[in-house]
């Protein structure tokens, strides 16, 4: 039989949470193990078990209840002791705390229970109000920074477009390189040296203030390139000009007025005064300029009259006049204008080189003093002296002799320093100029001077090289070694000669070496050639003297031994060269033709005259070819050449 | 003229000789009646006849302090001055030691004065010319003993100077000396001298000869009078 | 006969700053001195202290000091007088001092003489100048090994800090100066005249 159909279902384990309207149903996800815990966790209270479990098991103890409460009625007290309370409460802790340590150990096992996030449900969110809460809060954010950007641009505009600079902009740079300070409501600045060391009186103060007139006041046609500054600069009246030192080396030839007319012509280039519309910048540094040039030509004239010396230091006006060498004379000035239609005053007179290179030394002079000043080394130890030179620490525990310390004492003052560097530079240029007059003067042979590279402000060295073309293996070779006022000379051999300033003994010296030379060169040529010494005399005693030196000469004989050259070479004579033939043929055929002379064997094997060689007509590049072609044609057998 | 060197170590060599002449004892033969005045005036002019040029006057002195402590020896310090080295002062202990300082210790020796004491009429002082020949310097000095004026004796110094080494020129030293001096006084150096022979020298090595004349111009003096202190 | 050079005082104060603010006291001394082009000056020295003492306190005391990087530099004895304490109107401590240099050999001789080696310190810092004073901001260490100035450790953290002339007697008016220049220290560091006899007696 057909029954009725009966499904089972089983039951739902899991409650709906609702129906859709298709009927879909939607069941509550059954708890996991960890919800269901805690919520199991939950419901225990942990509070009303230790109530009531106070030692007795809860079973038994509801019997117990009963009885107890009555009891505990008839001697209900508000506490049974005074830690009571504390008591409880500690216990509850402690439960807590125990359970809390069971947790965690178990979940530190990670076996039976894992720590895990807890997923709080989202609350509903409320877009509308969240929306409105951050597009206020932006827009705060947005206000401030769109503020900040706006003053920033204003402020790149204002710069960008800055015709007129700013007072304050100006005053930042013009500190940024001068030494400014505010005295009550005027702003002063300081010019001088004095933060390096110098001690020179001028104060070179200067005031700054603003420029008040507005750009409308461009006067038509003004050149582009002037630029009103709203920074005034007030330089002191005697500052405002320009200044430099001139200095010059001179002969003392012109005469006496030449020291009167000191005045001197200033170069066109140098304008009298700087206009007024100048950057400031370039005004401050003339004018600071000015101040150093002061010092240095003040310093220079004080040294002047103080400084004793066999000369004495004149000083006119401007100008401080020094005795170099007899004849050359060392004129310091300060070239000063103050404005130019004083100009046309001055009388155009020549004008005197101005010698930059010393006028560089005499600025680092008086740097050097300015370092003085300022500088003093620093004991070590410590509790040593201070501001005394490390060299007067040593003296005592060193032992310094008294002229050790006498030396230490001495010092020179820049005058002195100076002058010594004149002559030097006078000393260098006039053996330049005497080197080179001989090179070009001298032909025949090659004067080669190497200059060299090292050299200090008092001296100087040179190598000169003598040669003749073609044979540069022989060379006559000496150092000149130019001091302040003389020179040495140290020779190839050794030997050291002191020449004085003057330009003629060097010129008398090259001279002799150069005939030394034309000598030696012989005598070399001779070894190579086959030809014999006969006689090599440094100074022979015969002939016409030399105005300055002494005269060389060398005699060779001919390999075949039949002729004699003569070389005679003199510093201002020069060279001669002689030729002896033996024998004299001549001679002899003329006594065998007199007949009264009856002439024996030997006598016919004597050496004739010497006769001149025309060195000019010679053929050959110079005086070695030459000789040599002559050397050659003479030591060939036939005896016809001569 | 002898050029100066740019390092300090190429200087000064000394050799120190005595010349001790009281008035009584003579030690070479000198017509009696010469006194010690007389025998450094005939040594000056020895020397000028050689050749040498006076160019000033030379000091060394010698103060000494001693201190007196029950448990050791006595120790002395001698402080010399000496005029070629004018910024220094040279201390010397018994045992050779020599420390070479600023003046101001001197002052320093003043602070102390309670441990070492003054030795009182102990100061000795050698006064004379200094003669420079080349390479050579020679100083020829008379000592003073204490405050009294009297002349105690003579002492020669000779230097050259381009030497620093004694071994080297002893020989050379000894051979300028014949030239003024007889050999007798010559041979009869110092001990100090003698230990010194491949050693550069310093200038504390003149101070310490020095000292060791002093010392026996003190001695001998102290033989001659009866001890005063 | 020969002169007695001048006796000489040293006018001193002392005060200390912590390590790390002596950056900042660095900066404002290089401002304030004169001015060095390469940077504030270091020093590194090694002083002994020798005393002789005897029957008679108190003892001789004798400072010896070496500047261990520059063994050319002569060493230094310097010795200190008691400071003149009862007079309450001086601003700055005020003693007499004499200072030698002196050859190397200054501690043996020292100790030929009768001295002993008290103790010894090695002090590393900077020296500025202004004009006649000279100020350094040091640290101290304590020598380990005797004679080794290598081997140092620090006493403290913080610099110690001097201000001291050493200028002829009667000079008072530099006390002035000296005062003035310590005002313009004030918050940094607080110079001032300390009484040394008291820390001996702590």
């Amino acid at each position: 039989m057909s029954g009725v159909q009966v499904s089972i279902e089983a039951l739902n384990e899991c409650q709906i949470q609702e129906v859709t309207l298709d009927g879909q149903e939607i069941y509550v996800q059954p708890l996991s193990m960890s919800d269901s815990l805690s919520k199991l966790a939950h419901k225990i209270d942990f509070h009303r078990d230790e109530c009531e479990t106070k030692g007795k098991p809860t079973s038994e103890g509801d019997k117990e209840e009963e009885e107890e409460p009555p009891a505990k009625n008839a001697v209900f007290q508000p506490s049974l002791w005074p830690w009571d309370n504390m008591r409880t409460k500690l216990k509850m802790a402690l439960t807590e705390t125990s359970v809390l340590l069971d947790v965690l150990k178990i979940v530190k096992e990670k076996h039976y229970m894992v720590l895990d996030s807890v997923s709080i449900d989202q609350p509903e969110a409320k877009p509308g109000f969240f929306a409105v809460a951050k597009k206020r809060a932006l827009n705060s954010a947005v206000s401030i920074l769109s503020n900040g950007a706006e003053r920033l641009r204003k402020s790149q505009e204002q710069a960008a477009k800055r015709t007129t600079p700013n007072f304050h902009y100006e005053l930042l740079k013009l500190r940024s390189k001068w030494r400014l300070k505010k005295v009550g409501t005027t702003i002063l600045g300081d010019l001088s040296f004095k933060s390096a060391g110098s001690r020179f009186w001028q104060s070179g103060t200067f005031e700054v203030t603003k420029n008040d007139l507005m750009p409308s006041d461009f006067k038509e046609g003004a050149p582009a390139h002037t630029v009103r500054s709203p920074l005034q600069v007030h330089i002191p009246s005697e500052l405002e000009s320009v200044a430099y030192i001139q200095v010059s080396i001179r002969h003392t030839q012109e005469g006496c007025e030449d020291l009167a007319s000191a005045d001197l012509q200033l170069p066109n280039s140098l304008p009298g005064s700087i206009p007024s519309d100048t950057p400031w910048q370039r005004r401050l540094e003339t004018a600071q300029n000015v101040i150093f040039c002061k010092e240095v030509f003040v310093q220079l004239a004080r040294e002047a009259v103080q400084v004793k010396s066999p000369l004495p230091h004149l000083v006119i006006g401007n100008q401080v006049f020094s005795h170099l060498f007899p004849g050359m004379q060392l004129c310091i000035a300060l070239c000063h204008s103050i404005d130019k239609s004083r100009q046309s005053s001055i009388r155009p007179g020549p004008k005197p080189d101005h010698n930059q290179v010393l006028e560089h030394s005499l600025h680092q002079l008086v740097r050097e003093l300015h370092f003085k000043n300022s500088y003093h080394p620093m004991p070590h130890p410590v509790s040593a002296l201070l501001g005394v030179s490390k060299k007067r620490r040593n003296a005592g525990p060193q032992a310094f002799s008294r002229t050790e310390l006498l030396d230490m004492t001495h010092s020179e003052s820049m005058l002195e320093q100076i002058i010594r560097q004149a002559r030097h530079f006078v000393v260098r240029t006039r053996t330049l100029d005497i080197l080179d007059k001989l090179s070009e003067e001298i032909t025949d042979l090659q004067i080669a001077s190497h200059w060299c590279n090292l050299s200090s402000a008092l001296e100087s060295m040179v190598k000169v090289n003598i040669t003749f073309n073609g044979y540069e293996t022989f060379k006559a070779l000496f150092a000149l070694h130019i001091c302040v006022d003389k020179i040495r000379v140290v020779m190839k051999d050794g030997r050291v000669i002191n020449l004085s300033y003057e330009p003629q003994e060097l010129n008398d010296f090259i001279l002799t070496q150069v005939a030394h030379h034309h000598i030696c060169i012989v005598q070399a040529l001779a070894k190579l050639m086959g030809w014999q010494l006969l006689t090599s005399n440094s100074h022979i005693g015969v002939g016409e003297m030399e105005p300055v030196g002494n005269v060389q000469s060398i005699m060779l004989a001919s390999p075949l031994g039949n002729r004699v050259i003569a070389v005679r070479s003199g510093p201002f004579s020069g060279v001669h060269v002689h030729v002896q033939k033996t024998p004299d043929v001549d001679t002899i055929r003329e006594l065998h033709e007199s007949k009264h002379v009856s002439l024996a064997e030997k006598w016919e094997m004597l050496g004739g005259p010497f006769h001149k060689v025309h060195l000019d007509k010679l053929e050959g590049r110079n005086f070695v070819n030459k000789m040599e072609l002559l050397m050659a044609c003479l030591s060939s057998e036939r005896t016809d050449t001569f | 003229m002898p050029q100066s060197c740019g390092g300090r170590s190429l200087n000064t060599f000394n050799i120190l000789l005595t010349l001790l002449l009281l008035i009584r004892v003579l030690s070479y033969p000198v017509p009696e009646g010469k006194s010690g005045q007389q025998t450094v005036e005939a040594l000056q002019k020895q020397i000028e006849v050689l050749g040498a040029t006076v160019s000033s006057n030379f000091t060394v002195d010698c103060e000494t302090y001693g201190t007196y402590q029950q448990t050791s020896q006595p120790q002395h310090i001698n402080i010399l001055h000496n005029s070629e080295q004018p910024a220094t002062c040279f201390a010397v202990l018994d045992s050779g030691n020599c420390l070479v300082a600023d003046l101001q210790f001197d002052a320093l020796m003043n602070k102390i004065k309670m441990f070492y004491i003054q030795k009182k009429n102990a100061r000795v002082e050698a006064k004379g010319l200094r003669y420079e020949y080349g390479d050579f310097i020679i100083k020829v000095g008379s000592v003073v003993l204490g405050q009294s004026t009297s002349f105690k004796g003579v002492i020669v110094e000779v230097e050259y100077m381009p030497a620093v080494v004694v071994s080297e020129c002893f020989g050379l030293m000894r051979e300028f000396m014949f030239s003024f001096m007889p050999t007798s006084v010559i041979d009869a150096t110092t001990n100090h001298w003698k230990t010194k022979n491949d050693a550069i020298y310093a200038p504390q090595d003149t101070v310490l000869q020095y000292l060791e004349h002093f010392n026996n111009f003190r001695k001998s003096a102290v033989s001659m009078m009866p001890p005063m202190q | 006969m020969r002169s007695n050079p001048v006796p000489l005082q040293e006018y001193l104060l002392q005060g200390s700053i912590l390590e790390e603010h002596g950056d900042v006291l660095l900066n404002r001394l290089n401002g304030l001195c004169d001015p060095v082009e390469t940077g504030p000056e270091k020093f590194y020295d090694h002083e002994l202290v020798y005393t002789l003492r005897d029957p008679v306190p108190p003892p001789v005391v004798f400072r010896v000091r070496q500047a261990v990087e520059h063994p050319e530099a002569p060493w230094h004895l310097r010795f200190l007088g008691q400071p003149d304490v009862a007079d309450k109107s001086r601003h700055t401590l005020v003693r007499s001092c004499i200072d030698v240099g002196c050859s190397s050999n200054v501690a043996d001789f020292l100790f030929e003489m009768g001295f002993r080696l008290d103790h010894e310190y090695t002090v590393k810092g900077y020296l500025f100048r202004k004009g006649r004073m000279k100020v350094t901001v040091s640290k101290i260490f304590r020598v380990v090994q005797s004679g080794n100035p290598e081997h140092a450790e620090p006493l403290t953290k913080s610099y110690l800090v001097e201000l001291s002339v050493v200028a002829p007697q009667g000079q008072d008016q530099i006390q002035d100066d000296m005062k003035g220049f310590a005002e313009h220290l004030k918050p940094l560091v607080m110079l001032e005249k300390i009484d040394h006899r008291r820390l001996q007696q702590m």
